[in-house]
């Protein structure tokens, strides 16, 4: 299967970008549908089975639940969110799935060594990424109640990509409630609505219990629909722990608006977009505790 | 900026553009366990291979109406050799592909979704036959079926296969 690059000839639509794509990119699109088709079938496979097993039927029927929320819903849900979701800065991260997640509601101004280092500093914890060892980390840590304060964040997405990193901070003995904040780099010359231009974007948001989700039939943490709150949390421990560190409020940058998150969570805010400089603050604090990493 | 009306919707075709990754990306998730399930429906067809072996006398019973014993049976004993050394050679490959899909193989992602597709065309087309498919026929093969293709095209795994490889060779 050749690598052979085919011009899109029904790519005029936007005559901007010359769409370009492979027969390997083709082939990709095509699995990726039917994929999502195919697991709508076994969905029904799984719960037509469970009609004939008596007591048994119920392990098919959470089988059932558990194909449809976290193989056929998500599948679906990226399908159609490509297609109805507009790719531009709206404000809100999307979930992995394309759903709107988390709201846009922070924004930062300095090199990333800075960021780590003030946020370090405000008494924020890095998050893991996600990977097998820390997935495992989890599900021990939860069997035996162990605390894990640098336990991983869902992936959201800005800018069709992940957040580049995610800090956390844990709430007394309770793992299921936690302040968390992604960052993303902004791409290179990337103005806000309105001209302003800035190096991080965040969203913070508060998990106060772990629920089921109506949204997505996941189980899920559910956050605090007041975003204002964890917002201005945020800057208050930066600002409260580097003295070099200043503010400036975009008021009103989003009118107030309530809405849902990815996992339907209400959310609102007054709109007001800080942004924090972190420009002045010294990073070589950075190198020693991430060298103690492993 | 042209002075053509952007379409209300994103283009479909955003489904069909390669994903860019860079060349150190972490093998995800999903291709780990592409490759486990790869090797979980080889296991499957190594117990419905042995399944057909010990039960040939029956199925040529039931299904060809042809004695074992008789000298149609002993002939029909070659086919059962020619599909066990056909199985094994397709679960063979198999397991080879799944490897190289651990390693991070597109070719073998490709070749393995497409197994994966004709083999759930095939108990499609038998399910609108009107055979049932059940926990004690075809649904553990059939639902790992599905599920390699499921993890196999996912955009983390179509990143991975696909990502640009600047240090080590392309395979």
């Amino acid at each position: 299967m050749g690598d052979a690059l085919v011009e899109a000839s029904e790519s005029n639509r936007e005559p901007s970008r010359t769409r370009r794509f492979s027969v390997n990119a083709a082939l990709d699109g095509f699995f990726f549908v039917f994929a999502g088709v195919a697991s709508v079938w076994l969905a029904w496979l799984v719960l037509t089975e469970s009609f004939g097993f008596g007591w048994w039927g119920i392990a098919f029927f959470v089988v059932f639940w558990l194909v449809l929320a976290y193989l056929v819903l998500p599948r679906l849900h990226r399908i159609l969110t490509t297609i109805y979701v507009p790719d531009y800065f709206i404000g809100r991260a999307r979930t992995s799935d394309g759903l709107l997640g988390d709201p846009v509601n922070l924004a930062i101004d300095g090199p990333e060594a800075s960021v780590h280092a003030a946020m370090l500093a405000a008494g924020w914890t890095r998050a893991d990424d996600i990977t097998l060892a820390s997935t495992w980390r989890i599900v021990t840590g939860t069997v035996t109640r162990k605390s894990y304060d640098e336990a991983p964040v869902s992936p959201l997405f800005l800018f069709g990509r992940q957040q580049d990193f995610a800090y956390q901070q844990e709430v007394a003995g309770n793992p299921a409630k936690r302040h968390h904040v992604r960052f993303w780099r902004t791409p290179d010359g990337w103005l806000l609505p309105g001209g302003r231009r800035v190096d991080w974007l965040a969203a913070g948001t508060f998990d106060r219990a772990v629920g089921f989700s109506l949204f997505t039939l996941q189980i899920t943490h559910k956050i605090d629909a007041d975003t204002d709150v964890e917002r201005d949390h945020i800057v208050a421990t930066v600002l409260a722990a580097n003295p070099r560190a200043h503010v400036h409020v975009l008021a009103d940058f989003a009118t107030g608006y309530h809405s849902r998150n990815g996992g339907g969570d209400s959310i609102r805010t007054d709109g007001d977009l800080p942004v924090i400089d972190v420009t002045d603050v010294p990073a070589p604090a950075l190198a020693v505790t991430r060298g103690g990493d492993s | 900026m042209s002075g053509e009306k952007r379409a209300a919707f994103e283009p479909p075709a955003e489904l069909v553009r390669p994903v860019e990754a860079p060349p150190d990306m972490k093998r995800p998730v999903s291709t780990s366990a592409g490759a486990v399930l790869v090797v979980m429906r080889v296991i499957a067809g190594i117990v419905w291979l042995i399944a057909l072996a010990a039960q040939w006398d029956q199925v040529l019973a039931d299904d060809g109406g042809i004695d074992p014993a008789s000298t149609e049976g002993e002939a029909a004993r070659a086919i059962l050799v020619v599909i066990l050394a056909f199985g094994a050679v397709v679960l063979l490959v198999q397991v080879l592909l799944a490897f190289a899909v651990y390693r991070g193989s597109n070719a073998a992602r490709m070749a393995l979704m497409i197994l994966a597709t004709l083999s759930i065309v095939v108990s499609w087309l038998d399910y609108f036959a009107g055979e049932e498919i059940t926990i004690r026929t075809t649904l553990v093969t059939l639902a790992l079926d599905i599920l390699v293709l499921l993890a196999l095209s996912s955009r983390a795994a179509r990143a991975y296969a696909r990502r640009s490889r600047t240090k080590r060779g392309r395979r």
